[in-house]
């Protein structure tokens, strides 16, 4: 059948529309962040002093490392937990399986309001002292069940006879574990790696409630930012939109590498 | 696998490492409103005294109570006169020794000793003002203003073109100040007509209920009416050639934002140090000058609004003192829970 | 396998912790009141008989509205859009999903905030309506716009979910319903559609439950008038102090939730839709 002109161009304009509109503010948002005056809609020149103001201002300098460190600490534990009690779940008794998922799920399917909640009031009620470290608890506390959640299907998939035979070939249950179980199961706890360090990263409404003591990270500090006009926060977005697309686009290309690399050795 | 755990390791030390290494000089934790400060002022007394400030805003009073008896621990707080009476109340702060404060001396004498802490004992002030209508000239005819008060708030003329500041005490000021009641009234009867003097404004209105947000917006002149504190005022009005404030016959709330130090505060001789700083002739010129609002400091206040000085003709920086209709705010638990609630189905609604 | 699940143990204290403490911490300010000692506690039904008031019921009826204006604007919006980039090349599929998920890795204050600047009185449209000599429109603080900043949060999931599931579709079902003689339309209906429905409820239910409980977007773009139940949560928590009163409402809320996931859970055919979500996010 041949396509008539109307036919061809609709899709392609109500893609690029939507990608204008995913697109425009956030172009828009880096574009101005280059601005020489304080104004988000009229330039008047090309200026880097929003940049300058950004890496000057402590405040802001120390929400992002506050962001980064529990990004990552919290992504390297809940990695390592969530991937050894995922192993410890699948060799569990069907009902605690199921009785322990649905407690895990719980994070998950909880508006994030109500977790925060729950945490601010465990927390309030333990009299523990808000900041670092409550919310890198937090933080933990939420990432850990999407890992089992990324790393149980894969194994399920697992052949458990391998395991078991590395056993009886009398390797202890440590390395069974490092050199049999894990390498199998690694997309999967690569991906709960990383969806992990993006929900701490992007994190807000957590990170809002169980803070305390000046403790802020990047969501805090744009939150009670954006109540006046301030361009350094736009130049703060735009180092972050930048960073990110660009992992992006490594992460996806690398795979086409890879591809490559297979098809010429074959 | 091997090498991947000592690069783990490797980055959580690093990290943990590079995160503790502000711990070594004291730290003094302050507690007060967004943009109230120069920020240059902060690094100014961290290098005079060697040590770190940690600077939180909050964004009312209430939110500021809360978050103190959720378990936060601050040094110095910054409350309204209201607040610091029911934290007296409450024994939360810590007496203070004003002769740890020698520019105490410095601060204009009618903001001294008033009803919320006399003698100020536990307090002292930071900035004051009041509450009032910040307007545009251009749109706004003043002859309404003088003829209807607080009232025009509610006048359909108007309607679209309001903001509200998003605070129950202050809306409800307004209501019972439009309707002829004190601020601090607490005959039930009074409070429900003011509730719907505020649901027929809400209604009616179309209003905008914001906090800071409005202050870029009124320098944009987006709307041509809006409820602010005159120091928020007179920040716009410098920005904003079209605007001008205010204050209506009936009365309104003059306020004052002290400095307190908390019960429990680790750091007390520093907190000591911040108060008399922020009452250094220069340092609380600077803030003035910065945040727009009124200073305590005589010495000040008298340049900033005197001839040559920054805000000269900005009515918005001199608040009316002694003008008999114009109250401050009293502690009342009560009173202030049932006008937390009603304020929260005004918003529903 | 025993000596494996061991490995558990740990994580059930932890969860006991930081997952089942915290709910039964909100069951129990829900159902009591401030004032209690240690010795005598009293239960109440006060804070729930609370929240059936008018006021506030209407507060959960208008989320429940904007959620669901969010998400039927996603799904009109989102079908097509998926439904087009399915039918081009695989090359080109893989760049415009990707261009398509970028948006969802960005902060959402970050892209919440982008919008502030857009849709102000002052701002870039309205900047270029007065330069064309237009009336300036009032976009923030209303419904258009805390609609506008939910569906730009979530259409991008949404769009995923579909996509996906158009993507799974074994095109030799496609190919025979034609070869039986079906037109276009025929083979859409009967065929595509259906077989796409399980993306679409993923996708419902990835934008329906966050868009009812969130409150950053309304707060930001809807300003303090706007009170949606995660707003009126979070000021009863942060501004009014009335802790009790504000479990009460997390707990009713998460029931919501809860109910809902589970009637998502029943019709979707697939089953392990949680676990594909966060598979495909990453993929």
């Amino acid at each position: 059948m041949r396509k008539s002109k109307y036919q061809k161009i609709m899709p392609v304009a109500m893609i690029v529309i939507t990608l204008l509109f995913f697109y425009l503010p956030i172009i828009l948002m880096m574009v101005f962040s280059f601005n020489s005056s304080r104004s988000l809609t009229s330039w008047s020149g090309f200026s880097l002093q929003w940049y300058q103001n950004l890496f000057k201002d402590r405040d802001i300098i120390s929400a992002v490392t506050t962001t980064v460190s529990i990004a990552v600490i919290s992504t390297v534990i809940s990695t390592i937990v969530g991937t050894i009690s995922a192993i410890g779940i699948s060799n569990s008794k069907p009902i605690l399986k199921e009785v322990i998922l649905t407690i895990n799920n719980l994070p998950i399917l909880n508006p994030d309001i109500v977790t925060a909640i729950g945490l601010m009031l465990l927390f309030s009620s333990m009299s523990i002292d808000k900041g670092f470290l409550t919310m890198l608890l937090a933080h933990i506390a939420f990432c850990i069940p999407y890992v089992i959640l990324s790393v149980l299907p894969k194994l399920r998939r697992l052949d458990a006879n391998i395991a078991e035979a590395a056993l009886d070939l009398g390797a202890t249950p440590w390395q069974a574990l490092i050199k049999v179980i894990v390498p199998q199961i690694m997309p999967g706890i690569i991906s709960g790696a990383l969806i992990a360090f993006t929900m701490s990263f992007d994190d807000f409404v957590i990170s809002y409630f169980v803070t305390g003591n000046g403790v802020k990270n990047i969501s805090i500090l744009v939150y009670t930012m954006s109540k006046r006009i301030n361009p350094t926060i736009n130049a703060l977005s735009t180092i972050m939109i930048v960073i990110v697309t660009i992992i992006l686009i490594v992460i996806n290309i690398i795979p086409l590498f890879k591809k490559k690399e297979r098809t010429v050795l074959e | 696998m091997k090498k991947l755990f000592k690069l783990l390791a490797v980055l959580i030390l690093s990290v943990t490492v590079f995160g503790c290494s502000g711990e070594q000089k004291e730290q003094l934790k302050v507690y007060s409103w967004g943009v109230y400060i120069d920020p240059s002022v902060i690094t100014e007394f961290e290098d005079k005294y060697n040590c770190d400030v940690i600077y939180d805003n909050f964004d009312s009073n209430e939110q500021m109570y809360t978050k103190l008896m959720g378990g936060e621990s601050y040094d110095v707080l910054v409350p309204s006169d209201y607040m610091i009476e029911r934290l007296i109340a409450e024994g939360q702060l810590q007496q203070l020794d004003l002769t740890k404060v020698p520019n105490f001396s410095n601060l204009i004498e009618g903001i001294t000793d008033l009803p919320y802490d006399p003698g100020n004992q536990y307090s002292v002030p930071y900035f004051w003002g009041n509450v009032g209508l910040l307007y545009n000239t251009t749109t706004v005819d003043y002859n309404d203003l003088e003829t209807e008060g607080w009232n025009i708030l509610a006048d359909t003329n108007y309607q679209g073109r309001i903001f509200i500041y998003d605070s129950e005490r202050d809306s409800f000021m307004v209501a019972l100040k439009a309707l002829g009641y004190s601020a601090n009234t607490t005959n039930e009867d009074e409070i429900q007509a003011a509730y719907a003097w505020l649901t027929n404004v809400n209604d009616t209105m179309s209003p905008v209920y914001v906090l800071d947000d409005s202050i870029d917006a009124m320098i944009a002149g987006n709307k041509d009416i809006a409820v602010m504190y005159s120091g928020d005022a007179a920040y716009i009005m410098s920005e904003n050639e079209d605007m001008s404030f205010y204050t209506p016959n009936e009365g309104t709330n003059l306020w004052v934002d002290g400095m307190v130090i908390t019960k429990d505060s680790e750091a007390v001789d520093l907190a000591y140090e911040w108060i008399n700083f922020m009452l250094d002739e220069d340092v609380a010129a600077r803030n003035s000058s910065y945040v727009g609002y009124t200073s305590p400091v005589q010495s000040v206040y008298d340049e900033m609004s005197g001839v040559g000085g920054e805000y000269e003709g900005n009515i918005a920086y001199i608040p009316r003192l002694g003008y008999v209709n114009d109250e401050m705010f009293r502690n009342n638990e009560t009173i202030r829970k049932e006008i937390a609630d009603l304020w929260t189905r005004i918003k529903s609604s | 396998m025993k000596t494996f699940s061991n490995l558990v143990k740990p994580y059930m204290i932890w969860i006991g912790v930081f997952v089942v403490i915290p709910m039964l911490l909100i069951i129990f300010y829900a159902f009591t009141n401030k004032g209690n000692t240690v010795v005598s506690i009293a239960f109440t039904m006060d804070n729930f008989l609370k929240f059936f008031d008018s006021v506030y019921i209407k507060v959960l009826l208008k989320s429940l509205e904007i959620a669901l204006i969010t998400t039927t604007i996603c799904v009109i919006i989102g079908y097509p859009i998926a439904y087009s980039i399915a039918n081009t090349k695989s090359r080109t599929q893989t760049l415009l999903m990707l261009l398509i998920t970028i948006p969802m890795w960005i902060n959402t204050l970050v892209k919440t905030y982008a919008w502030i600047s857009v849709l102000s009185d002052n701002g870039i449209i309205n900047s270029i309506l007065i330069k064309l000599g237009l009336q300036p429109i009032t976009m923030m603080y209303t419904d258009f716009s805390v609609i506008l900043g939910m569906v730009y949060n979530f259409l991008p999931f949404m769009i995923l979910e579909i996509y996906t599931a158009l993507a799974k579709m074994d095109h030799a079902l496609i190919d025979a319903s034609s070869d039986l003689g079906a037109n276009k339309v025929q083979t859409f209906e009967k065929i595509i559609f259906p077989l796409s429905l399980s993306g679409v409820i993923s996708g419902i239910t990835l934008v329906f439950l966050p868009s009812v409980s969130t409150f950053v977007i309304p707060k930001l773009l809807g300003g303090g008038q706007y009170m949606l139940i995660g707003n009126l949560i979070e000021n009863q928590f942060i501004t009014v102090g009335e802790w009790n009163f504000g479990s009460a409402i997390s707990l009713i809320m998460a029931i919501i939730i809860l109910i809902g996931m589970y009637f998502a859970r029943k019709f979707d055919q697939d089953g392990k839709d949680s676990n594909k979500q966060k598979e495909i996010k990453h993929a």
